[in-house]
């Protein structure tokens, strides 16, 4: 391929002919967006997001299908490709409908992800909810207790019965983290060597402080009270939120690092110009401490207190003559905590004055009926007209103006009006105003102010008219709100701060989120009805003399159960979907097309997948991945224009589409239209963290990047671009992952009086060495016997072989699933001499086994994929297969060998005989009474002529007889022991390979040991002993996921980890070590290796490693194939992939031909491994196989 | 004797059938004899059933709109008595328009028998492919249609000995040849004309293709719902066949060449050579993206060579007469003939093929004979739906590929739809939008929904329901569906909008602005108002009317509820003084 050199953007580049503009670009991080093209299928062209521009040509190109030229030009962002993209993408908005956040969360002004943590406390994972809560709110004990949250009035669940506990939730998770021993504190990024100065310790200051913190920032806070805390600490009472919660949570805060400086005035200890000198940037959230005026005559007279001071003078335990009888007036929460304080201070009688109705109150509806309950007298309709002074001067009297209501105002509440004449006398001692609060910038004469005397900041960049100085909060434009909204605003200052100390600053900006308003209670009329249930709090009586906290706090099981109502109204697919990632890189606003918006069923008749149209955007992409690389064509388009839709073949539910639930399409689908059900209890959408893992099913070895969040497998995706399964998995790897999660048992159990009861580790371990050595001591070493499955890790087979010899003596370690394999009879080793990779370039593959979509469905795909890069592909297989569509030759041939021995005749009627094989005459002969049909000669001369021919066959279910012949024939035509050709003989399972490694072979031994005698005592790993008759033993060991079947025979039953539990390496069926890490921690507390060296030790001896990485070296010293493993994580006899490129593993070098008898080709082949059986046993009863 | 029937699908509409049958009894009742043969259509539709007598001399009287009742008359007089018959005789007028004409591709459209392959012969039928195969090589024949300068006619115009020579330029073999049948621009027909007409020029036009390029296999892509034109060249085909022009060894020579028949499902977009090719493929017809072009990989991946009926049927002709007795005809830019298909608020609609280069005015009042009911001219809506409405300032235009595709609007198959002073220019655009929204694959975003919002703003604007920046709105919406689209269906589908909105803007501010329809069509703008002075109290707008909005005594002015009015436009028709009017 000639090279050549294009202009992209202005950055000379260079590529070969024949590549795409796209393929140039991706190459040299030169950003084109794109919704369809995905480079391992065809190019499809639809979504019009790659467009570019060249010099020359007038239209624009879709760059995933233009061939770059030598010489060109091209410009992939100007104005026109620009507002091409963007119009794409408003038009494809315009009829997208879901939320792309759910409700709650776009309620919130501090966009808190309610939907997260609340999933995640339904999950049981509370830790991870803390995370998750703080990586938005750093106060969430506080807020938790005292916000009035709109998230909760948002909650869609109000269209059931009632929304969630949102906000206890919070609390719940808050109270969890300050039982521990050290709370959670967030990690810090590196530090910037950049310094911010904060002027108020209130929640804006703090959450300011909290976020500069975790940039790296150095923070220092002023304030001019003797604690932190701002309003949370004066303005809201104990009973509502003990200050011990506070203290904790601004103990984090300290312990990031922050600075917290105390008793400092501005304009008095310091001044704005001495921080902006001294520091990078400065956050001014001094709240707004200033109550508003009553606008009564006599308001000024003595016993008339402003709300807030009231309330900070009890915070600070200074006293307030408010007498016996205190008339409050307002209707919000202010005037709610200073009546309740007012109650819990001696008042016997306490007015709330308000001039509207309870109806327009804007206190919380449980403020006021708490307020009720502890006696305070609510005077509706009644506006302060006058306070009239006593003898002393002391207000005695307060004169108030009686309402009605009138037209709605500004706010929609109906606007209170005097009516003349109307006027009462309330006799009082006290009067607290709490109406409102204002701003009070004294100390900060530099700073502009708004009219209404607030403090004047950009609403983009939170700027003040000062340069470096930022502002938010209370005492910002327009005025105090909800403590959550100054979190959620300084948070935004934060992220504008932050780019101002980088350098350029990047004013703030709201993001564009698709959201559905449409839904009514008719949409979750199916939806049982669960009451979000109570909370324990105190009663009236005990609560109103004292200041002791009211609400108690969820308990774990109310939490839980609270949080499983979620409806999970947010798109699963948020963190991934790249529309919604694409709408805000292009700024739309698709509001100016309103028309026709789809709304379709979401359907659910699928085990694993969710489809739901709506969110569909027609890329193909599900449709071409089924069809171009699955080979399936489950999925299809229907209808034309607006009107089209994906459906299922034929639109029949997607089980009976001839779907192979491989989940292809819902990893390819770029947004949320095609999702894979969780296996989780709630599903809930979170960023989860990815680790490395290799499917524990069959023997290809798939790599998995497997999601998790805390404990909690959350997914399995397939690795793009990886050489082994090239990005595709099926549906074990997909959505088998973690299948063991039900019906484990989690505790090791020892049979007492008959009975398995549960025990702890250490007695388990005890029981097993006990047993062990006193059979070992009666009966002799070889009377134990052990079993291993060949799913386990190699570290795990290496740690029970060494245990076996090592601790208990014994040379009988063996498993159920191996065989005895037709391939070493001919050729010396158990292993296929070729490579997954070698079958890209082959020009002839013959495959020789059953269903291969069902037993190894990526080979399926790999084997399309040859025949599509030139390769012709045969099959013989017993009946129909659906692999048959796809090949050059599918022939049925039944259970009998001698079809291969045709083919197997004619073949070696062409060839000579040849130094590296020996018994050719014998093997010719014995072939002759199989006289080849027509179509094993033509088989047979394909394969005689091919260059480069593989044969690929199901091991597990071919006979050792067959193995043996097919070997014998890629030996004698020189197809072997040459790069390029060769057989790949598929295992049955994930390790198989590793197992016969590790020389351990089929367990006819052990069997007969067990049936006549000889073996007393059997430990099993990871087997399923179901078919064998175990009751001659004296003793049986098992580990495994789950205590029934053979199990509850055993003596001992041990709880095994999964594989990703556990970290390790397996050898795919083509000699591939490959390693994974541990995805979460074991659910019983240890994993296989660490049992196995526990059990070592209560033997006697030592089995001591550091971690599987210690083992593996271990292994690969004792292990003679392991200890070159070339680079790319192959064993070999040579530097290269392949096997047999100078001899064959024979003792004489040669491939021996051995003579062929008839007999059968196939046999069945059970898996023996719990999962594997559980799981294949669930497709069948989802009608999925 | 002879007498030609003209039984294409539109003389059959007309009743060709059943005068044929007639004519058949009154021959065989009254002992006459004379054969009696059938043709296609020769474009005269608004004629049919159109009969044509030969006399014992060869001299052709030609007999128009003739029913069966005519026929008994017509056969005594002329056959029997040898009279002459003047009632359904055609007009020296309507004569004129077949000469204004020149006719290549339709040579032989109402002139020999379909069915037929004698007739074919007779008029120096498959010379030409004799002639190519015998005396010119493939490079010869590519050079004779670049210097005849023919350009494909079923859209963008591209030139046709690229494209052919581009497909013997691959490698890879076997080779295809394509002809697209698919027409499916409503009002366009010329090339079911052909088909039904003169089947044989079609098949030795792609003989002569497939030799250029090398191709052994053709298949001809025919939408279904032209089930005449499928039968006729079937029958053509198998004819062929018979005689060894299509099979191995042609004229015994080495040229191997059969074709065949696939009948599309009349998706519009197939008619697009990508989604053609899928469709033959079986799979969803879809535009796929170019390139590849299907020259290089086309049907099966294979090189394909696309052209439509009209420029496939251009070649034999060429071939026998020369590139230079083409390329004499038409402009610089636009070589030969093209066929258009007259319809509309036409006199004389019907198909004809002009040199390309005349202009539009010529077309339309010198052989389509003007506006009907002489009605004032508004606009011309060219290339079918995703063509453009060009206004009356633009008449002189000459019909050739860039001077169309200048105003805005395109040649396309040839379909010329007149429009009248009656014809809202939103609302036929709002018509147009809505055919190509539905025919649209769905595959790019911006012609799927691009295309369903445009109509969606058109639909508002003709309810009254239009705002300050629809107009815009729209424009930009038009551009951005042009320049997003994969393929022609996209790329076009805007031009009404566009063309609309540049020549008849006002229109669409009459609709916007003053909530008014200057046609009087867009029924939620107008209002049916009684002018007092002119009713007679007759009632006759009061009884027929369906709502029963109409009040008044008789022999007193009536008064209409606005309330209640449908806008159905029912009094003003019966009303025999003209007193309602439409505000």
């Amino acid at each position: 391929m000639s090279e050549i050199r294009l202009n992209i953007d202005g950055i000379e580049v260079k590529g070969h002919q024949g590549e795409t503009i796209l393929e140039i670009s991706k190459r040299y991080d030169v950003e084109i967006p794109t919704l369809c093209f995905d480079e391992r299928m065809d190019i499809y062209g639809s979504c019009g997001m790659c467009v570019v521009e060249v010099e020359g040509i007038p239209k624009l190109l879709r760059s995933c299908a233009t061939e770059a030229r030598d010489g060109m030009v091209v410009k992939t962002r100007t104005k026109r490709v620009v507002e091409s993209r963007k119009i794409a993408l408003e038009l494809l908005l315009s009829d997208h409908v879901g939320d792309c956040r759910p409700p709650c969360v776009l309620a919130c002004p501090g966009q808190t992800d309610c939907q997260g943590y609340v999933g995640l406390i339904a999950n049981g994972e509370f830790d991870e909810a803390l995370k998750l809560v703080k990586e938005q709110l750093p106060l969430p004990g506080c807020i938790g207790r005292v916000c009035p949250h709109p998230c909760e009035d948002a909650c869609r669940r109000e269209l059931v019965e009632e929304p969630i506990a949102i906000a206890w939730q919070k609390r719940f998770i808050a109270d969890m983290d300050m039982k521990k021993e050290e709370m959670f504190i967030p990690d810090l990024s590196a530090p910037t060597g950049k310094k911010a100065a904060i002027v108020g310790g209130g929640p804006a200051g703090l959450t300011a402080a909290y976020f500069l913190a975790v940039k790296g920032h150095e923070v220092t806070i002023y304030d001019m009270m003797p604690k932190m805390g701002g309003m949370l600490r004066y303005g809201i009472p104990q009973y509502r939120l003990p200050k011990d919660v506070l203290d904790k949570e601004i103990a984090v805060i300290e312990k990031m690092g922050v600075k917290l400086i105390n008793n400092k005035k501005a304009g008095i200890d310091f001044t704005l110009e001495g921080l902006r000198n001294d520091f990078d940037s400065v956050f001014v959230g001094i709240g707004a401490w200033k109550s508003s005026s009553m606008r009564c005559e006599g308001e000024e007279m003595d016993g008339v207190f402003g709300g807030i001071d009231f309330l900070r003078k009890t915070a600070l335990k200074e006293t307030s003559k408010i007498g016996k009888r205190v008339a409050v007036i307002g209707g919000g929460n202010t005037a709610m905590d200073a009546a309740r304080t007012a109650v819990r201070l001696g008042a016997e009688k306490v007015y709330l004055v308000y001039r509207r109705t309870e109806a327009e109150m804007p206190a919380e509806e449980v403020e006021i009926v708490e307020a009720r309950e502890e006696g305070v007298e609510f005077v509706f309709l009644a506006s302060p007209k006058k306070v009239i002074a006593g003898e002393n001067g002391r207000a005695e009297k307060l004169e108030v103006q009686n309402m009605e209501l009138g037209e709605p105002d500004a706010s929609g509440r109906r606007r209170p009006l005097p009516i003349e004449g109307d006027v009462d006398i309330i006799e009082i001692d006290s009067i607290i105003s709490a109406i409102g609060q204002g701003c009070n910038p004294e100390g900060l004469p530099e700073l502009s102010l708004t009219r209404k005397g607030t403090i004047a900041a950009d609403e983009a960049t939170f700027m003040t008219n000062i340069e470096g100085v930022f502002a938010a909060g209370d005492a910002t434009n327009k005025g105090a709100d909800i403590a959550i909204q100054a979190i959620g605003d300084a948070k935004r200052a934060v992220e504008v701060m932050d780019s101002y100390m980088n350098g350029s600053i990047i004013p703030f900006k709201e993001k564009y989120y698709v959201e559905r308003d449409d839904l009514t209670e008719e949409d979750f009329a199916d939806r049982e009805k669960i009451s979000r249930g109570t909370m324990s709090h105190l009663s009236p009586e005990d609560r109103k003399t004292n200041f002791e906290e009211i609400m108690k706090g969820f308990t774990p099981e109310e939490a839980v159960r609270d949080a499983s109502r979620c409806l999970e109204c947010g798109c699963h697919d948020f963190f991934e979907c790249k529309l919604f990632t694409y709408a805000n890189d292009y700024d739309v606003d698709p509001s100016k097309f309103q028309g026709q918006v789809h709304h379709r069923e979401q359907t659910d008749e699928h085990p694993f997948i969710l489809k739901n149209a709506d969110k569909c955007i027609l890329c193909g992409q599900c449709v071409r991945i089924c069809d171009e690389l699955m080979g399936i064509t489950a999925l299809g388009l229907v209808n034309r224009g607006f009107e089209t839709i994906v459906k299922p073949t034929l639109e029949q539910p997607l089980v009976s589409s001839g779907c192979i639930s491989c989940g292809q399409c819902v990893s390819a689908c770029p947004t949320g239209s095609l999702q894979e059900k969780l296996l989780i209890k709630k599903s809930v959408p979170v960023q989860a963290e990815v680790t490395q893992g290799i499917c524990s099913y069959c023997s290809l070895g798939c790599q998995i990047d497997v999601e998790t969040k805390g404990n909690m497998l959350y997914r399995a995706l397939p690795v793009k671009n990886n050489p082994v399964d090239g990005g595709l998995l099926c549906v074990k790897g997909k959505f088998g992952y973690d299948f063991h999660n039900t019906d484990r048992t989690l505790t090791p159990l020892v049979k007492k009086d008959g009975k398995l009861a549960a025990c702890d580790w250490k007695e388990a371990l005890a029981s097993i060495a006990e047993k062990a050595k006193g059979i070992k001591s009666r009966y002799g070493d070889d009377a134990l016997a052990v079993l291993v499955s060949d799913h386990m890790t190699n570290e795990e087979i290496h740690m029970i072989k060494s245990f076996a010899t090592g601790s208990l003596g014994t040379e009988k370690v063996a498993s159920l699933s191996a065989k005895p394999s037709g391939l070493t009879d001919v050729l010396g080793a158990n292993a296929s001499p070729s490579t997954m990779e070698e079958m890209s370039s082959a020009d002839l593959i013959i495959f020789i086994g059953n269903d291969i979509y069902d037993t190894h469905a990526s080979m399926a795909v790999k084997m399309r994929k040859a025949r599509k890069n030139g390769s012709k592909l045969v099959l013989v297989t017993e009946k129909p297969t659906r692999l048959d569509e796809s090949a050059d030759m599918a022939v049925q041939v039944g259970n009998d060998l001698s079809f291969l021995r045709e083919m197997a005749n004619a073949l070696v009627k062409r060839i000579g005989s040849s130094p590296r094989t020996e018994g050719l005459e014998a093997f010719k002969a014995s072939l002759e009474d199989a006289s080849p049909r027509d179509l094993a000669l033509d088989i047979a001369e394909l394969y005689f002529k091919a260059k480069r021919p593989v044969i690929v066959f199901d091991e597990a279910r071919t006979t050792r007889q067959a193995a043996r012949l097919i070997a014998a024939m890629a030996a004698s035509s020189g197809h072997l022991g040459k790069a390029r050709q060769g057989i790949l003989a598929l295992k049955p399972a994930n390790n198989s390979q590793g197992l016969a490694d590790q020389g351990i072979g089929d367990a006819a031994d052990i069997l007969d040991g067990i049936a006549s005698g000889s073996v007393k005592g059997l430990l099993s790993f990871g087997e399923s002993l179901e078919d064998i008759n175990v009751e001659p033993l004296e003793f049986l060991m098992q580990s495994g996921f789950a205590a029934v079947d053979a199990s509850a025979k055993a003596d001992v039953f041990l709880p095994a980890s999964a594989s990703f539990e556990t970290s390790g390496s397996f050898t795919n069926t083509e000699r591939r070590v490959q390693f994974f890490e541990q995805a979460v921690s074991p659910k019983a507390g240890l994993e296989n290796w660490q049992i196995v060296s526990e059990m070592a030790s209560a033997m006697g001896t030592s089995l001591d490693f550091d971690g599987t990485l210690d083992i593996f070296e271990s292994l690969r010293l004792s292990t003679p194939n392991y200890v070159s493993i070339n680079e790319r994580g192959f064993w070999s006899d040579g530097r290269g992939d392949c096997l047999y490129l100078d001899s064959f593993a024979t003792e004489s070098g040669k491939a021996l031909l051995l003579p062929s008898k008839g007999g059968k080709l196939f046999e069945d082949y059970k898996s023996k491994y719990v999962l594997e059986k559980a799981f294949e046993e669930y497709l069948e009863k989802e009608k999925l196989k | 004797m002879k007498i030609v029937i003209g039984e294409g699908s539109c003389g059959l509409a007309a009743g060709a059938g059943k005068v044929h049958k007639k004519i058949s009894e009154v021959l065989s009742a009254n002992g006459l004899k004379a054969d009696v043969e059938i043709t296609g259509c020769c474009g005269m539709c608004y004629l049919e059933p159109i009969v044509d007598i030969y006399d014992d001399y060869g001299e052709k009287t030609t007999y128009v709109k003739v029913t069966p009742k005519m026929v008994d008359d017509l056969i005594l007089k002329k056959i029997r008595d040898k009279q002459e018959v003047k009632t359904c005789q055609i007009t020296q007028d309507d004569l004129n328009i077949l000469g204004n004409q020149k006719r290549i591709v339709l040579r032989n459209c109402g002139v020999i028998n379909p069915e037929k392959i004698d007739d074919y012969l007779e008029a120096g039928g498959y010379e030409a492919i004799k002639k190519c195969i015998s005396k010119l090589s493939p490079e010869d024949v590519i050079d004779i249609i670049k210097k005849s300068g023919l350009r494909g006619r079923g859209g963008a115009g591209f030139p046709t000995w690229f494209k052919w020579n581009a497909a013997r330029a691959s490698k890879s073999t076997p080779k295809y040849i394509v002809c697209n049948a698919d027409e499916g621009d409503p009002g366009a027909f010329m090339d079911r004309s052909v088909l039904e007409g003169d089947p044989h020029n079609l098949i030795e036009g792609m003989m002569i293709g497939a030799y250029a390029m090398g191709a052994e296999e053709g298949i001809v892509y025919v939408r279904a719902e032209y089930p005449l034109a499928i039968v006729r060249l079937e029958k053509a085909i198998e004819q062929a066949r018979e005689k060894g022009f299509l099979g191995k060894r042609i004229f015994g020579m080495d040229f191997n060449f059969d074709m065949r028949i696939k009948a599309g499902a009349g998706a519009f977009v197939c008619g697009e050579e990508t989604a053609l090719i899928a469709s033959l493929e079986g799979e969803r017809g879809m535009p796929r993206l170019k390139p590849p072009f299907p020259a290089q990989k086309g049907y099966w991946q294979q090189p394909t060579n696309i052209n439509n009926v009209e420029t496939f049927s251009n070649v034999p002709w060429i071939i026998n007469n020369g590139a230079n007795a083409f390329s004499s005809m038409g402009t610089e830019d636009s070589k030969g003939t093209k066929v258009f298909a007259l319809t509309g608020k036409i006199k004389n609609g019907g198909l004809v093929e002009v040199p390309m280069g005349m202009t539009l005015r010529e077309i339309i009042y010198d052989i389509g004979g003007g506006i009907r009911d002489d009605k004032k001219f508004k606009a011309v809506q060219l290339g079918g739906p995703s063509g453009g409405c060009l206004p009356e300032s633009l008449l002189d235009t000459p019909m050739e590929y860039a001077s169309i595709n200048k105003t805005g609007a395109i040649v396309g198959s040839g379909g010329m739809v007149v429009l009248d002073e009656t014809t809202c220019m939103v609302d036929v655009t709002r018509f147009f939008l809505d055919f190509t929204k539905k025919e649209s694959c769905g595959k790019c975003i911006h012609c799927r929904i691009g295309t369903t919002r445009m109509l969606e703003l058109l639909t508002r604007i003709t309810k009254g329901e239009g705002k300050e920046g629809d107009i815009e709105l729209l424009e930009d919406l038009a551009k951005k569906v042009k320049d997003g689209s994969l393929c022609g269906l996209g790329q076009t589908a805007p031009n009404p909008v566009l063309t609309t909105i540049r020549y008849f803007r006002d229109e669409y501010e009459a609709h916007i602005k003053d909530k008014k329809c200057p046609a009087k069509q867009c029924t939620a703008l107008i209002t049916y108002r009684i002018d007092p002075d002119k009713c007679i109290g007759c009632t006759a707008c009061a009884r027929n009317c369906p709502v029963s909005c109409i009040r008044g005594e008789v022999k007193k002015p009536h008064e209409i509820d606005p309330a209640v009015c449908i806008k159905c436009g029912k009094c003003a028709e019966v009303c025999p003084v003209d007193a309602v009017e439409i505000l």
